[in-house]
């Protein structure tokens, strides 16, 4: 069950600079294991842990401090076995699938290893490559004793507002350090003692410090009640019994996966793409994807990408895994919670020292555009053997986050969020509107009325943009105009990834409009951003956001003219915009 | 109407309310409080409109006994199986001394599943034409790369903006324009719209906007019905007040004349008493209020079984209880605390939010109709498919070929084969012949080891809802009572507490139709609620509670407005604070009474928040919800529980081959009549009576218990 290629994911010393191929490969050895255990047993025990892993997302979303985990939901709970593969993990940000079992392994080495470990601890951990993100991903490891033996682990990886680093939020940073404080495994509790010097270091380093440690508190209690419930399905079967039916579990879900590849045609499919930028240079960062279809098994090749960029838009090797089987996870998993076995027919292959492998101290704060970008071009690579894949999205999830200080009390105030976007045609039919991204598809707006309630703006607008979505024989959907007035000064970051190429359409659909967002400034000045730190608002800026709509999906004059008019009649298109796409309906 | 003042006084300490300090503190005015009708000469009917079954239960508050009758729910006009049932279970006497009738109903929830209702125009702020369709930007299903949300319940031509805004403190930052809302009319008139919503920006905090539309709406010429936002909700959150409001408007259309032609229907029978409607919250409203307020009822149906379960813990004077209620296609859990129901204050029907109080029963898709098959990756799955009324399982014969949890239960001999009600046979050997066929797919050994496995992942589906409820609240489900019912429940008791640790599985007398027993236990209640975001100090209680005196005013000037007099003499006020830590977003409600400091509330609240998350914190509060509840009993005090069929007629004593899932094969053994066990009396065996089939496995004592229940008891060496 050990990867066949462990990555040694907290150090930098790797092979030549930029040679090699690592391969990223988590196959089992010889035949499945488990095909003994009693199959009612592992079914049981297969919905026990889920429905443990769903009691701890529970139990953080009702006691977080920070609107970025209760509404956003930018965290993710799993359990992880003692060999790093993943038992379960509750429907949480899609983008940190399976990132945590890199994590969990780091985190446990940190500390000493193993051995070191005591009913009790929680371990805290937010090194950037062995978490895949920023150092404001933060991870808290429980480890789960049952019978006096360390069992598992129960994990819960989640979005602090801030953990120092230059700014709250930075699209621009040159290395690793300018982006945070980093723990790279340290006991927070040890054998149950708070461990007081760690956490004084844990509120000196954040601009946010009450809210930080009301959601410390949150993560804690989630891992450990995680923790709690786990023990219990290992205690009412035994450990004997229980890892049988875990390796039976791991086997379902690669049959699962392997069935569906299985059914595919075998080939080698590519795709290639342009991010807008990396933060720094300004200038479009294209690469692309291999994706290889043989058997049961696919490999997704992310070798041809440049090195990593000066700017922080490096993917550590935990979050490209992780986007590539975001990817699978999104077509072959027949919506289950995955657990390690959905994961082991894909290897991933990447170049060290590259975007998709960065190496230390390379910045990396913005790792989610790689990676939300490579799922996109892996959906389209495999659009060529699977045609239900859809035309592009909007393809980002438009990060923008805000901080300040409010007038009449001096406090410090933080808030940010991803924001929804078209999703894209597909022969099934017209893409949604406004959707969050893939990437974040459990997260939820924010809304207009807890915004004003707690923040120094007004919403003057939240609307779907007519005209906006990719025309076709199925139409792209909507994407989202949001128009913020500001109350008070404050600073605003601007973390926009796909303003310069629009959301392609598929099978003679047209594009859809990519994002942007401008900025009126209260003496008249009008500013353009896409990826901006620390943007200057003065009261009475409004800031506008479009977010980019869906592409559309068959050409347009293919669209039922009853459609058309359909479209027509509820605003969702313009006489015009008929008029040069679907002459043909009018 | 029942809150004309001289509402009979209902003594302290009822099922499903009551509990010390609330009935301490009913107000005891004796000159006031006089039944009306004529004493030792009422009843009270219930009945419950299922999917399914309509179940009508009648009780007689002189003698105290209880008549239950089921029958077959018409869904083109459920106002005929509901009359069918008067008809057939309440003799013309009866219904003329009927006091309350008491109706649980699925129009409204059904209106709205099937899109079936108003058509419905919105009026808005200018800016926010598309929330309705924006909701949230969440999917259902995060892993799905082709979920699309339902379409909206107002089509974006029906969506109306008009400029105006309040700020989120009250303040008014743009004054309403009228020829806004003229213009709309407009649009509305020439489409046909019946129904109004009117749901403007932060009126949470400054209503005067949304109160200005109607008299606009009239002006140009609407003459339908308008629901205002802060009437129906008044809690901040625009895309779930948006939608409750929406519900409102949508289903009011169906449910007043639905309600009217049953009160019609029951008057041309005699009757002379109240028409009230159950509440998803718990209690029930007057016609006149449900008519008006239909959102409030949409939720009802699981309710009623968790009252009946609050009455049966309160009697048995067990403080914590759990619902298990395994029907057909779902099993029902609640967590019964001190015989108070678990509420929550918003609920989702079909993928929309209501904010609205709703008692926090879940469902989960385990029942008797629950369909097993092998997956791709060869593992027994169960649920939440079910197999529905038709074709149902295998072994009724009516052409399922699909094992269900049904099928398993007869195969393993926990149900006895032959005529069930209905005229539905069960045969089985169609049961044995539909399981077979998964024992190859997934490496069993037979029909035995499926049917044995269907039961226990079932049970396993159960277990992980009722350790949900619990858990969530800090409640250790080993140290609760299980209450079994429904059809199904009692065969699942045994496994239940099994997965559970539980020691102890009550089955009450009448299990299949516990539930309506629920519906004459109901209080009359009505509640308001307002977003009040505030730090919690002396001060701001006193502002909470002021708030809270202004939301008692209204209610009982709503109802003066609907025919209604104004607060009844035994009426008890209840406020209810939402709270929680500045900064977090998910709240605990707290009961606040005046008088209360600051420092007081904050102890309750600390000592509930450290129970359901096992911490607590420093740091400040504050209030979000100002909650406020009005609610009196009806007559006759607590119902008694149904008794056990009568032991005239104990029927026979049969030798049967039965599965025990202890000692994991099957092993002879009896089926009892119910009456027929009058001592404890160790399992294997089943206890059988008309609606149910109570399982006791072997390390299980089963003997009858107080207040006709069966009390079924895991033996020591087991455990």
């Amino acid at each position: 069950m050990n990867p066949v290629n462990p990555v040694n994911s907290g150090s930098s010393g790797s092979s030549g600079n930029g040679g090699g191929v690592v391969r990223t490969a988590f196959a089992a050895a010889g035949p499945a294991p488990g095909a003994d255990a009693d199959p009612i047993t592992t079914e049981i025990v297969r919905q026990g842990l889920n429905a443990a892993a769903d009691h701890m997302k529970r139990a953080l979303t009702r006691t977080a401090f920070s609107p970025i985990i209760y509404e956003a939901l930018d965290f993710a709970v799993a359990f992880y076995d003692t060999d790093m593969c993943m038992l379960a993990q509750a429907p949480t940000l899609p983008a940190f699938m399976g990132t945590l079992g890199f994590c969990v392994r780091a985190a446990v080495e940190g500390v000493g290893g193993p051995g070191s470990l005591a009913p009790g601890d929680v371990i805290l951990y937010n090194d950037p490559y062995g978490t895949g993100s920023h150092p404001q991903d933060a991870a808290m490891v429980v480890p789960v004793f049952a019978g006096g033996e360390l069992t598992a682990y129960s994990v819960i990886k989640a979005h602090w507002l801030d953990i120092g680093g230059k700014d709250p939020y930075s699209t621009d940073t040159l290395d690793v350090y300018q982006e945070g404080t980093i723990f790279p495994g340290v006991k927070l509790y040890d054998a149950g003692r708070l461990v007081g010097d760690i956490y004084r270091m844990i509120l000196a380093n954040s601009r946010m410090a009450d809210m930080v440690i009301g959601d410390i508190n949150a993560m804690v209690a989630g891992a450990r009640a995680g923790g709690e419930a786990l023990a219990a399905i290992v205690d009412r079967y035994g450990k004997a019994e229980f890892t049988a039916c875990v390796a039976r579990m791991y086997a379902h879900g690669e049959a699962l996966v392997r069935d569906w590849f299985a059914a595919l045609p075998d080939g080698v499919y590519t795709a290639s793409g342009a991010i807008d930028s990396d933060g720094v240079s300004g200038v479009p960062v294209p690469f692309s994807v291999k994706v290889t279809v043989e058997g049961t098994r696919i490999e997704v090749d992310l070798t041809d990408c440049p090195d990593q960029t000066p700017g922080p838009i490096n993917c550590p090797l935990p979050s490209t895994v992780a986007a590539c089987r975001l990817a699978v996870a999104f077509l072959a998993g027949a919506g289950e919670q995955p657990n390690e076995g959905h994961f082991r027919p894909l290897d991933v292959l990447t170049r060290p020292g590259s975007l998709f492998h960065p190496r230390r101290p390379a910045p990396c704060f913005m790792y989610g555009i790689p990676a939300d970008h490579a799922i996109e071009l892996v959906l389209a690579a495999l659009a060529e053997a699977v045609p239900d894949v859809p035309a592009a999205s909007g393809g980002d999830i438009n990060a923008l986050v805000w901080w300040g200080e409010r007038e009449a009390t001096g406090t410090p105030w933080t808030d940010g969020a991803p924001h929804p976007v078209g999703q894209g045609a597909s022969p099934r039919g017209d893409g949604a509107g406004a959707l969050m991204y893939l990437s974040q598809s459990a997260t939820r707006l924010t809304p207009a009325e807890v915004w004003e309630a707690r923040n120094p703006w007004r919403i003057e607008r939240m609307a779907l943009a007519e005209d906006s979505g990719g025309p076709g024989t199925h139409r792209g959907g909507p994407g989202l105009d949001l128009s913020f007035r500001c109350l008070e000064d404050h600073y605003l970051t601007s973390a926009l990834a796909r303003t310069r190429t629009a959301p392609w359409g598929r099978a003679g659909g047209h594009a859809g409009r990519p994002g942007g967002l401008t900025v009126e400034h209260p003496d008249g000045t009008v500013e353009e951003h896409a990826l901006r730190t620390r943007i200057p608002l003065a009261k009475d800026a409004v800031v506008h956001l479009r977010t980019g709509s869906g592409g559309g999906f068959g050409p347009p004059s293919g669209r039922d003219p009853q459609a058309v008019q359909a479209d027509l009649r509820e605003g969702y298109i313009t006489e015009e915009h008929a008029r040069r796409h679907y002459p043909h309906a009018l | 109407m029942p809150y004309d003042g001289d509402l009979p006084r209902t003594p302290p300490g009822r099922g499903g309310t009551g509990d010390g300090p609330r009935a301490a503190r009913r107000r005891d005015r004796p000159g006031v409080s006089t039944p009306r009708v004529r004493s030792g000469a009422m009843t009270t009917i219930g009945v419950d409109v299922g999917g399914t079954f309509t179940d009508l239960v009648s009780r007689d508050t002189d003698t105290g006994q209880i008549t239950v009758a089921k029958r077959p729910t018409t869904p083109a006009a459920p106002e005929l199986g509901v009359l069918a049932a008067v008809d057939a279970a309440v003799p013309p006497e009866s219904l003329a001394r009927c006091a309350y009738f008491v109706h649980g109903t699925t129009v409204g929830l059904n209106a709205l599943l099937e899109r079936r209702g108003a058509t419905v125009g919105l009026i808005t702020t200018e800016g926010f034409r598309d929330v309705l369709e924006i909701r949230r930007g969440d999917r259902d299903d995060p892993y799905d790369l082709f979920w699309t949300p339902p379409p909206p319940l107002v089509p974006r031509r029906l969506r109306r903006e008009v400029a105006e805004r309040v700020a989120a403190d009250g303040t008014v930052v743009r004054e309403l324009d009228p020829e806004g809302v003229r213009r709309a009319a407009a649009v509305f008139a020439a489409e046909g719209v019946d129904a109004v919503a009117v749901v403007l920006i932060n009126a949470y905090a400054n209503a005067a906007h949304e109160r200005a539309v109607p008299a606009a709406l009239r002006d140009a010429g609407f003459a339908g019905e308008v629901s205002l936002s802060h009437e129906v909700s008044g809690e901040y959150r625009e895309y779930e007040r948006t939608t409750t409001t929406v519900v409102d408007a949508f289903v009011r259309h169906r449910m007043g004349p639905y309600l009217r032609n049953l009160d019609r229907g029951l008057r041309a029978r005699g009757f002379t008493g109240r028409l009230l409607v159950t509440r998803s919250g718990g209690g029930a409203l007057t016609l006149e209020e449900a008519a008006a307020r239909p959102f409030e009822t949409i939720l009802s149906g699981p309710v009623a079984g968790a009252a009946a379960t609050a009455r049966l813990a309160s009697s048995l004077g067990r403080s914590t209880a759990i619902a298990a209620d395994v029907g057909g296609t779902s099993f029902d859990t609640a967590l019964i605390e001190d015989g108070v129901l678990p509420l929550l204050f918003q609920g989702e029907v079909g993928g929309l939010p209501l904010q609205s109080p709703w008692v926090d029963v879940r469902s989960v898709g385990a029942g008797g109709g629950s369909v097993a098959y092998v997956d791709a990756g060869g593992l027994l799955r169960v649920g939440p498919r079910s197999a529905g009324a038709v074709p149902g399982p295998a072994c009724y014969g009516r052409g399922g070929t699909e094992p269900t949890v049904t099928d398993a239960a007869l195969h393993l001999g926990l149900i006895p084969p032959g005529p069930l009600a209905g005229g539905i046979d069960l045969d089985r050997d169609l049961a044995t012949a539909a399981l077979a066929p998964l024992a190859a797919p997934c490496g069993l050994p037979g029909a035995d080891a499926v049917a044995e496995g269907v039961m226990r992942i079932a049970a396993a589906h159960m277990a992980h809802a009722v350790r949900g409820v619990t858990v969530e609240r800090g409640v250790d489900p080993r140290r609760a009572v299980l209450v079994a019912f429904g059809g199904a429940g009692p065969l699942f008791g045994c496994l239940l507490a099994g997965e559970l640790g539980a020691s102890a599985v009550v089955v009450p007398a009448n299990a299949g139709t516990f539930s309506a027993v629920g519906l004459v236990q109901a209080d009359l209640v009505r509640g308001a609620a307002r977003t009040l975001v505030r730090p919690l100090t002396d001060a701001a209680l006193a502002e909470a509670l002021t708030l809270a005196g202004a939301l008692f005013t209204r209610l009982f000037t709503r109802l003066a407005g609907r025919g209604g007099g104004g607060e009844p003499a035994d009426a008890v006020r209840e406020i209810d604070l939402d709270l929680r830590h500045l900064g977090q977003e998910h709240t605990l409600a707290v009961r606040v009474e005046p008088g209360d400091t600051a420092g007081g509330v904050r102890a309750r609240f600390t000592a509930r928040y450290r129970r359901a998350y096992g911490h607590d914190m420093p740091g400040p509060l504050e209030i979000v919800t100002v909650r406020a509840t009005v609610r009196a009993g009806l007559p006759g005090g607590p119902a008694p529980l149904p008794a056990p069929a009568a032991a005239g007629a104990p029927g026979e004593r049969r030798d049967i081959d039965l599965w025990s899932f202890h000692r994991k094969r099957f092993v002879p053994s009896r089926a009892v009549p119910r009456a027929a066990l009058t001592q404890a009396t160790p399992g294997p065996l089943v206890v059988v009576e008309p609606t149910s089939t109570t399982y006791v496995d072997a390390g299980f004592t089963v003997a009858p218990h107080e207040c006709g229940t069966l009390l079924v008891t895991r033996e020591e060496k087991t455990l």
